[in-house]
């Protein structure tokens, strides 16, 4: 890991650190402030609340840990997912400060996430003839089965891994695109 | 959902409206006690730590504020899903604590509550499924049967109600498609 270089990032590195022993709850800025060494009020003046915390660390670790791989076709998008679903197992920890913070009300900046305008984009590509009420209820289905949240809510509520939360995955976009007739897919 | 004493009811709708009042983040038990008109230890004595406050009052939300109407079909569920996302918009603040409140990733916080009332359903119309698909199903069915729709749909695709309610229920809807030509005849009873 590269040293981090501003106290913002220090932070995040170290809750981080943090995670690996403990839930996000019982990380409390006074032990944040001790492993950073620098003072409670530091962190407040970062991250004036819990719920800021949880949505920059979260941001954090998706772009330490979790980096999307890029895809243009639905068959790299499906293989995509299926890699984060496994690195999310990996690290079950990291994972549920994901699907938490995505879950809160917006505290930081309110954009997509880069997943959402990607699959916008593959839509695009693959069926540019859809029409906007079908491609944004497609693009929202398909955003919503590849989430953090489905693979939390997967592996608490039903106990299933990787590889079943992968072909749970797949059925749920095969069952989406079945919906769409099959003129509307561009001919390669 | 375990009965709650009236002291513990007056507890969850006090914190319920002092979050939709002031966020999540900012309610003290002290100020809790004080909307519920009880002694601040009470609230101690009955959710010693915020995880188990937060945690019975997000199983209070959904099973009173959220509640749904019960669905006779599993085909009914696309109406059930639609009309959530109208309750879930009303109460956005709430909304949000429920659905953080099941991604916690620990016991306790139940991410489908509604997932063994869905397996009646699939079991009694759909029983010819496989063990895989019928997880399948039920896994997409729980998923968009829930408040993480409506956070996710508004939140990545800034969707209003409307909007929400059609995607989610066009969703389930295909969902369904795929075991629309499995169904059991209806037996005479």
């Amino acid at each position: 890991m590269e040293e981090p270089v501003d106290t913002a990032t220090a932070i995040l590195a170290s809750a981080a650190v943090l995670l690996r022993e403990r839930t996000f709850d019982d990380i409390s800025y006074r032990a944040l402030a001790d492993e950073v060494g620098i003072s409670e009020r530091t962190i407040y003046r970062q991250y004036p609340t819990r719920p800021h915390l949880l949505a920059a660390l979260s941001n954090w670790i998706e772009q330490t840990c979790f980096p999307l791989p890029p895809f243009v076709t639905v068959s790299d998008f499906r293989a995509a997912v299926h890699e984060r679903f496994r690195a999310f197992d990996a690290s079950p920890a990291y994972a549920y400060v994901g699907a938490r913070a995505s879950a809160i009300s917006p505290t930081l900046d309110a954009e997509p996430a880069y997943i959402t305008r990607a699959i916008e984009a593959m839509l695009d590509v693959a069926a540019p003839t859809l029409n906007q009420r079908d491609r944004r209820r497609v693009a929202a289905s398909l955003r919503y089965f590849s989430s953090s949240m489905f693979w939390a809510r997967l592996r608490t509520g039903f106990d299933l891994d990787a590889a079943e939360i992968c072909d749970a995955f797949d059925g749920a976009v095969d069952a989406v695109l079945a919906r769409l007739p099959d003129a509307i897919w561009a001919k390669p | 959902m375990t009965a709650l004493s009236g002291t513990q009811t007056a507890i969850l709708g006090a914190y319920a409206e002092l979050i939709e009042e002031l966020g999540s983040d900012d309610v003290s038990n002290r100020v809790i006690a004080r909307r519920a008109g009880i002694a601040e230890r009470t609230v101690f004595r009955n959710y010693p730590t915020r995880v188990d406050l937060l945690l019975a009052t997000a199983a209070w939300i959904e099973a009173t504020l959220f509640a749904r109407e019960e669905s006779h079909s599993i085909f009914d569920l696309p109406l059930a899903i639609r009309e959530a996302m109208h309750r879930y918009d009303a109460r956005p603040e709430l909304a949000h604590v429920v659905a953080e409140t099941a991604m916690r990733g620990m016991n306790g916080a139940s991410p489908s509550p509604g997932r063994a009332h869905l397996e009646q359903l699939l079991d009694a119309e759909v029983p010819s499924l496989d063990p895989v698909q019928r997880r399948t199903v039920i896994a997409a069915l729980s998923h968009l049967d829930s408040v993480g729709t409506w956070v996710t749909y508004r939140r990545e695709f800034g969707m209003d109600s409307r909007d929400i309610a059609d995607a989610a229920a066009w969703a389930a809807e295909a969902v369904l498609d795929s075991i629309r030509d499995r169904v059991t005849p209806r037996q005479a009873t």
